[in-house]
């Protein structure tokens, strides 16, 4: 009797132990408020038109957003909007602030909830492999019926065939009307050699043939404007790690601006015809890491490259104290009024060997693409939602952060003379005014902390506005050229004989567009993702030594050492794949120009 | 009819059954993710959506000559940082013994608070008060730059000198007071009686130290020691995570670091990585084991 009990016992407790841990892992994860028993039944019971819906409950929505770089309640005059159209406020969930790269995804799926509306890259099988784990929603029969979202059969058709469904999971983001050859960014490309154009005009404007000839100029600029504003120590080159991926982020830059980007280890042309390995000693990755070697040696490197991260960089620049940039946006956070009007700022220099790579408008989207949880609250709800951001104010509206939309009419711009104008609020805004307040029947708060965190394009801004026929994003609209008038811009303008840096660019056959296509790169197997890893941890290891070498012969062994030791890893057999998916990349690319024509 | 009582085994089992469950829930539980070396295993997929591929990961891990030299490189740091550790384990007896010798008793309880904080403060902050003391613009560098000792920044934090040792000091500092904590009270266990005996014998302080409180705290010492010595592999990864970066990676990648960066710091290689760590757990118990022989042998004491 005794041993029996003791045995009940420990059966019991055992029990009860895998009872108590099978409960801890079906609870999803939170959600503010409970979600009613609709999940199961995707189809809407409800056809009416999202104007005439009335959303009796007040809800807090999750946003699942890999690309959103703010996380928590969308607050201010974007809050409000969306809460007097949908009666919901949104948690945004963002990866990029919780840190931790994929953790955040993964410990997510694995509770079986991402969020009630997810935003995700579709590429490397992500979006197949969501959708197989039952994570997103059908949301075919909402999207039919929807206003917008239906009027892009084209680009949903796109992610049905990747997802191998005929079923609508996601819609892709930046979907556009324009031809695959039209560059998708506006005036100015992604890339480019970003000067303080006002140091580069004291120096009596050198010629510049290529990348090298930067140094001396830099190095002069440095010796002559050795401080910044706050009279800190400038240097004319700052870097940072933050976005180092399979290679040294930073240094693929220049290849980017004589045409190439990357495709795994690969650096690709814009026409998909030239194929380089990055680790190869001729690639232009290396020619990168030998340029900032070069400068680290001329002592014009900031030494807190290695360890500061973007934020403090991005101080740096505001004070002025980094003199070369990258990309037209990370040099012009000094582009302020007050400083354009004193002639002072970056603008692009004329390096006459670049030929800029720039991503064409894509009929199908962008690899990003927005999606509705598979236990999402009120689905229908979700898909007016989405169906909004598509919509011409939903662009205006929730794009101005990052990409340049013009922002609500009446407030930021209004139509004078059958035309779009920046209104004098317009004008403070876009130009970073940290204190514009809002007025008060948008909420009040500051413009920019009520700014739209979404950080989701879903049209692309070039395209053309049917409210206002100009393109949603400000900086193409005439009026807003011509009021291009401070002293920075005139000097640019009449130095460079151009009235726009894409002007500027056509004018000498210096940008190449990579044809928007929608091909999208299939999973890598698990082997070659594990010997990825491997590698890149050697790769961006070693070229920040490399850029930070002592001397020539430890840039060469480090080079050497490099190359051997992934080779070693099997960084051939990830390169073949990364070589085959360019292959793909440039027959889509074709195809896609063919279909244009 | 007798009323039944309960017999006092299985008393003594209800008691410790808490234990055992926490022990199953923490130790033992866990251990079915072990599954996962032996699958394709990709996030967001549920492992029975992935395909179950054997012993692929371990063959891989040892595939060819320079995966083999990677995995030799981190065991030899792992090695290193451990042996470190172990070596400086003297230091905390030491301290413990000197400190017990303070006389003055608001001194005493100064220095052990003051030792034994840096034990609380995690590492992350630990490397944010190394960041700004130690960095190109920190405070020990521009203090040098301006007293005109030195021309450019030295490079404390991103350089591959010494690296090894920096940990270890790192670790000391950190963890001093707090390892001197468990000595102290050993102190207290010894018999007052032998103090007094050898002082009729003429002993010295140092004499007293040597011949009575030393001895007595050595079955604690053998212990930890052999806690420590199982715990080889294990040297955490906390501490090397916020210290690594490009430049001393080469010394500072130990093997939990290691599997961390192949996993969770990468993208979706927890396969290989499980496996990885699945040979750790394989050569951490062997090593238990055989310490625990030895002590057996030599001392004629067993801790398992």
């Amino acid at each position: 009797m005794k041993k029996n009990g003791l045995r009940v016992l420990s059966l019991v407790l055992v029990l009860t132990m895998i009872l108590g841990l099978g409960a801890c892992g079906s609870q999803p994860a939170s959600n503010p408020t409970p979600t009613p028993s609709n999940s199961s039944n995707t189809t809407p019971s409800d056809t009416s038109t999202p104007a005439d819906k009335a959303y009796d409950k007040f809800i807090t929505i999750d946003m699942f957003n890999s690309q959103a770089n703010y996380q928590g309640i969308q607050s201010g005059w974007f809050g409000k909007v969306i809460k007097d159209r949908f009666n919901m406020e949104i948690n945004i969930i963002a990866p990029n602030v919780a840190g931790g790269g994929d953790t955040l995804f993964q410990t997510r799926s694995a509770a079986g909830f991402l969020g009630d509306i997810v935003t995700l890259g579709a590429e490397n099988g992500r979006l197949a492999d969501t959708v197989k784990a039952g994570l997103l929603m059908d949301i075919t029969d909402m999207v039919v019926k929807s206003q917008y979202l239906s009027k892009y059969p084209q680009a949903t058709d796109m992610l049905k065939n990747l997802i191998g469904s005929d079923r609508i999971y996601a819609i892709p983001s930046q979907v556009s009307s324009l031809s695959p050859l039209t560059p998708s960014e506006g005036n100015d490309l992604t890339y480019g050699p970003y000067l303080r154009w006002d140091y580069y005009m004291a120096l009596g404007a050198p010629r510049i043939r290529t990348l090298e000839d930067l140094l001396p100029i830099l190095k002069e600029m440095q010796d002559k404007y050795p401080t910044s504003d706050s009279g800190k120590k400038a240097y004319a080159i700052s870097l940072f790690k933050d976005w180092d991926g399979n290679m040294m982020c930073l240094a693929k830059q220049p290849a980017c601006m004589y045409g190439y980007d990357e495709i795994g280890f690969a650096l690709v042309s814009a026409d998909g015809k030239t194929v380089q390995s990055i680790i190869d000693s001729d690639s232009e990755y290396i020619r990168s890491l030998r340029f900032f070697y070069e400068a680290n040696q001329l002592g014009i490197l900031d030494p807190d490259s290695p360890t500061q991260n973007w934020d403090t960089l991005a101080a740096k620049y505001a004070d002025g104290a980094v003199h070369w940039s990258p990309w037209p946006w990370q040099g012009q956070i000094y582009n302020t009024v007050e400083h354009k009007a004193e002639g002072k700022g970056f603008m692009i220099a004329p390096m006459e060997d670049m030929k800029i790579f720039s991503y064409g408008c894509n009929p199908t989207g962008n690899k990003y693409c927005i999606a509705v949880g598979s236990k999402a609250q009120d689905p229908q709800r979700m898909v007016d939602f989405i169906d909004w951001l598509y919509s011409p104010e939903g662009v205006m509206m929730s794009c101005a952060q990052t990409t340049g939309s013009c922002g609500p009419e009446g407030l930021t711009w209004e139509m004078k003379d059958g035309r779009p104008v920046l209104t004098e609020f317009g004008v403070k805004a876009f130009s970073g005014d940290q204190t514009l307040m809002m007025p008060e029947s948008w909420g009040g708060g500051t413009y920019k902390d009520g700014i739209s965190q979404l950080n989701y394009q879903a049209v692309s801004t070039m395209e053309i506005n049917p409210l206002n026929n100009a393109p949603y994003n400000y900086s193409l609209w005439p009026s807003y050229l011509e009021s291009n008038t401070t002293p920075l811009d005139k000097s640019w303008k009449e130095f460079m004989k151009a009235e726009t840096t894409l002007d500027y660019l056509s004018q000498h056959n210096a940008y190449t567009v990579a044809p928007g296509n929608s091909y999208i790169p299939e999973a890598a197997p698990a082997e070659i993702d594990t010997l990825r890893n491997q590698c890149r941890e050697i790769i961006k290891a070693n070229s920040w030594k490399m850029v930070f070498a002592a001397n020539d012969a430890e840039f060469e062994a480090l080079l050497k050492d490099m190359q051997d030791t992934v080779k070693g890893l099997g960084y051939d057999e990830v390169f073949a794949f990364d070589v085959k998916i360019a292959e793909n990349t440039r027959k889509a690319r074709e195809e896609a120009i063919a279909n244009a024509k | 009819m007798p009323k039944k009582r309960i017999s006092p085994g299985f008393k003594l089992f209800l008691l410790i059954s808490p234990f055992m469950l926490l022990v199953f829930i923490l130790s033992y539980f866990p251990l079915y993710g072990w599954a996962y070396a032996f699958f394709d295993y990709r996030p967001p997929l549920k492992l029975s959506q992935c395909d179950f591929v054997g012993l692929k990961w371990f063959e891989m891990l040892f595939r060819n000559p320079t995966q083999v030299k990677q995995l030799l490189k981190v065991m030899r740091n792992t090695f290193a940082m451990s042996g470190l550790g172990l070596l400086v384990s003297g230091l905390p007896i030491m301290f413990a013994i000197f400190l017990n010798e303070i006389k003055a008793p608001w001194y005493k309880k100064f220095v052990q608070t003051f030792t034994t904080l840096p034990n609380f403060i995690s590492w992350v902050l630990v490397y944010s008060f190394a960041f700004s003391l130690f960095s190109n613009s920190g405070m020990v560098n521009n203090l040098a730059i301006n007293l005109g000792l030195i021309d450019t920044p030295i490079k404390f934090l991103e350089s591959d000198n010494h690296t090894w040792l920096k940990m270890c000091l790192w670790g000391v500092w950190k963890g001093l007071g707090w390892s001197a904590i468990m000595y102290l009270a050993a102190i207290t266990g010894i018999d007052q009686e032998l103090y007094e005996a050898a002082r009729v014998d003429g002993a010295g302080r140092f004499r007293l130290m040597w011949h009575i409180t030393l001895p007595g705290l050595l079955p604690t010492f053998s212990v930890l020691i052999l806690l420590s010595v199982a715990n080889f592999l294990s040297n955490g990864l906390d501490q090397y995570y916020v210290f690594q970066n490009a430049f001393n990676r080469e010394h500072i990648q130990v093997l939990d670091l290691y599997v961390y960066n192949i996993s969770v710091g990468g993208q979706n290689s927890y396969s290989p990585a499980t496996a990885l760590s699945i040979l750790k757990s394989i050569i951490s118990v062997t090593l238990l084991f055989v310490v625990n022989r030895l002590s057996k042998v030599t001392r004629g004491e067993t801790i398992v």
